[in-house]
Order: structure tokens, then sequence, then C-alpha cells
């Protein structure tokens, strides 16, 4: 089974996704800021990141990039799933080493169909 | 919703479009017609058929048969269907070509979103030899509205999540600020929409060299499928190709195609009964 890390500061946010991506036979972890999933991905790189851009500590670019820079840390497939949804941000994530991207709101249909496009499912 | 409400709406839309909707499919019905009851100020569908009947009008009748006949697409839905097209079918066409332009026929293509991922697809061929060829799209649905749609490619955010990579969003359309999408101007060139049904006549649209037509005749009673076969097969060019969505048949409607021995899941024209009924 692939393993999905969540990342989100909404909690809400993160058990709505996480029901999705459930369904979609992955097995779910969360973190709740990027420090938080950075150290989740020290200890195992998971298949797929569902990332969100603006959260404490670290934020969702600030994470990308570090995580690329990691052992093994170009493995998983990023999809950032954020609010900013204007070109300029797209651009960014995508220069980061982002992989697909989700403008919020989203629905299941939208997450399979992206997991899709970079191979998830 | 009164029985004779669904009979009434059900007859309308198998004289007008062809379509059969089944008793089961009753509490569909509600959904597709709402935009115009809520426009004509009309309470419930009884309402609705209380006013078809009282004031006959034969372009609001149209509109309600197009509007039962809706069908809510997205982009790359068929996308193997589309490959085989971009990489099979057209490259094919294309040696038998002798001035280099083909012309594609998406019929029954809703809101265009098939017509405009084959576009996005066929400008991702720069290097092929694809490249050197004219390549004309129409699309055509019963729906003026849904062609308007089309023909304008505003999406909103849920429709270009659907079957559209990041990279197809940012390299083919353009964001408003209202948070749609439009298509961008470049791939307009050889795209073009009509509004058009299946049960008439196409030599307006002229010849074609591939014709889509995926996930409409399956919502067609038998004869309208057989009628609408006919209208597509007449506008095939010779050794033309005839698609249906992969989980569609096309065997058995009509006897004016046959499957293509060229292309496995292309139909074409059969000569042989053109010419058994030209004799």
């Amino acid at each position: 089974m692939k393993h999905c890390l969540i990342v989100d500061d909404s909690r809400v946010v993160r058990t709505v996704a996480g029901r999705i991506v459930k369904d979609l036979s992955f097995s779910v972890s969360e973190a709740a800021d990027g420090a938080q999933a950075l150290e989740q991905c020290r200890k195992e790189m998971p298949d797929a990141i569902l990332l969100d851009w603006n959260m404490p500590v670290m934020n969702g670019l600030e994470f990308l990039r570090a995580l690329r820079r990691e052992e093994n840390g170009s493995d998983p497939v990023v999809v950032f799933c954020t609010n900013e949804n204007d070109s300029e941000h797209i651009g960014e994530a995508i220069r980061a080493g982002a992989n697909e991207y989700i403008m919020k709101p989203f629905d299941a249909d939208i997450i399979e169909s992206k997991f899709a496009e970079v191979g998830l499912v | 919703m009164q029985e004779s409400t669904f009979n009434e709406l059900s007859d309308l839309a198998l004289r007008l479009s062809g379509q059969h909707i089944a008793a089961s499919k009753a509490y569909l019905l509600e959904a597709r017609l709402s935009t115009i009851s809520r426009r004509e100020n009309l309470a419930t569908l009884d309402d609705l058929v209380h006013c078809l009947k009282a004031r006959p009008n034969p372009r609001f009748e149209q509109e309600v048969a197009a509007a039962l006949s809706s069908k809510k697409t997205s982009f790359f839905e068929a996308r193997d269907l589309i490959e085989k097209v971009v990489t099979q079918a057209l490259p094919e066409r294309l040696k038998q070509s002798k001035n280099g332009r083909l012309r594609i026929w998406c019929a029954g293509v809703s809101t265009g979103q098939e017509a405009w991922s084959l576009a996005i697809r066929l400008s991702e061929e720069m290097g092929s030899t694809l490249a050197r060829a004219d390549i004309e799209i129409v699309g055509t649905d019963l729906s003026t509205d849904c062609i308007e749609t089309a023909k304008q490619g505003v999406y909103g955010h849920f429709d270009v999540q659907k079957g559209l990579s990041i990279h197809r969003l940012m390299t083919n359309f353009n964001r408003r600020d209202n948070g749609d999408w439009v298509v961008n101007e470049a791939l307009h060139k050889n795209v073009n929409f009509r509004r058009h049904n299946l049960l008439d006549s196409a030599r307006d649209l002229g010849a074609f060299d591939i014709i889509l037509c995926c996930n409409v005749l399956g919502a067609l009673a038998p004869s309208a499928q057989r009628q609408a076969v006919e209208t597509l097969s007449a506008q095939l060019l010779p050794d033309a190709y005839l698609f249906a969505a992969p989980d569609e048949a096309l065997e058995g409607i009509s006897s004016v195609i046959k499957p293509s021995r060229a292309l496995r899941g292309a139909f074409e024209r059969d000569t042989t009964v053109k010419k058994t009924a030209a004799a």
C-alpha cells in the first residue's frame, strides 16, 4: 500500500483529504506544518505528499525546497493543495519541484484526477 | 412530478433529439431542466410542461430537448482515444492526404472539452509529422448554450482540475480575475463550434477524416442511433475513421459502417452498402 503524507494546518482539511486519499487505497499520515512534515520524511519518505502552502513554522514552499535537498527527497510525488490559485504561485511551486497542483476548494474527483496525472493511481 | 409530465418530456426528447429517457432516470429531469425552470419562473416540471403546451414555441421546445440531452464532460475524458487519434489515425490520414489538410468532427461535444483536449494534445506534436498538417477541429452539439460555452472556452475552477495536468492548464489557459480559466487564443485558430442535431443531415459541415462521437449514441433510442450513425457515416471521407467511446458499441447499429481493418477500434464507411443501395 502506498503512503501519503497530508500536510495542512487545518485539521478539517487533513481529515477530509485523508478520507479521500484512503479511498484511493493509500495509508495516510498527517503533519500540521512543514517542519513536522520534514521530520516525518526524514524517518520515512512517503510515496506522495499533499501539501498546503500557507502554514505556521515552515510553509509549504520552504518545506518542498528543503525536502528536495534531502537524501531520497526527490522520490515523493508532491501535490500542492492550496488557496494560492494565481499563475505566479503555481509557477513558483513547479519550479521548486512540485509535481502537481490542486487549487482549493477541492473534491474527491479532483484529487483522484491529479493523482492519476502523476501516476499515483 | 406527475407521470403525465414525465411522459410529455420523454416524448419531447425522443421526438427532437432521439434521446430515450428511461422511467428510472426520471430523477435526472429536475436537475437538467433547473436552469430553464428558474429562468422562466416555473416552480415545478408540471408547470414547465403546462407552459410548453399552452404556448407552443419550437425554439423553446428545442431548448428543453437540448437541456434534457445534456451530458457532463471533462478534459481528456477519453484519453486513450485521443492518443489513438493523434498517434495513429491522424498520421495515417496525413499519409493519404494530398494537401496536408485534415478535418476532425467531435459530434455531441457538449461544452467543448473533447475538442479542446484534442487541440491541446495536437499542440504538443510540434516535432512530429503532424506539425506540417493543417488540422481543423469542428465541435457540434444540440444545445445552443453548450456550444456558446464551448466557443468561449471559459471553464470554472472545478472543470479545469479534472483531466488537465497543471502543466497543460498553465500552457493552454489564462486565469481570469473571477477564478475562471479561458482557453488561449492560439488554440482557437483551428477549432470551431456549431449547433447541430445528429438526427439532421450534416452536409453543411463538409467531409471529415476523423469523427468522434463519444457518450452520445448510448442515450439514443435504437432508431435514432441508426439515424445518427448514418448522418455521421455520410460525412466520412473514403477510408476515414469513426470512433465512439471505448465502452460504447457501434456494431450492429447500422450496416453503413463496418470495423476498420486498418485501425483497431475504429469504424469506416461500408462502401459495399453504398454500392448496393445505388445499384
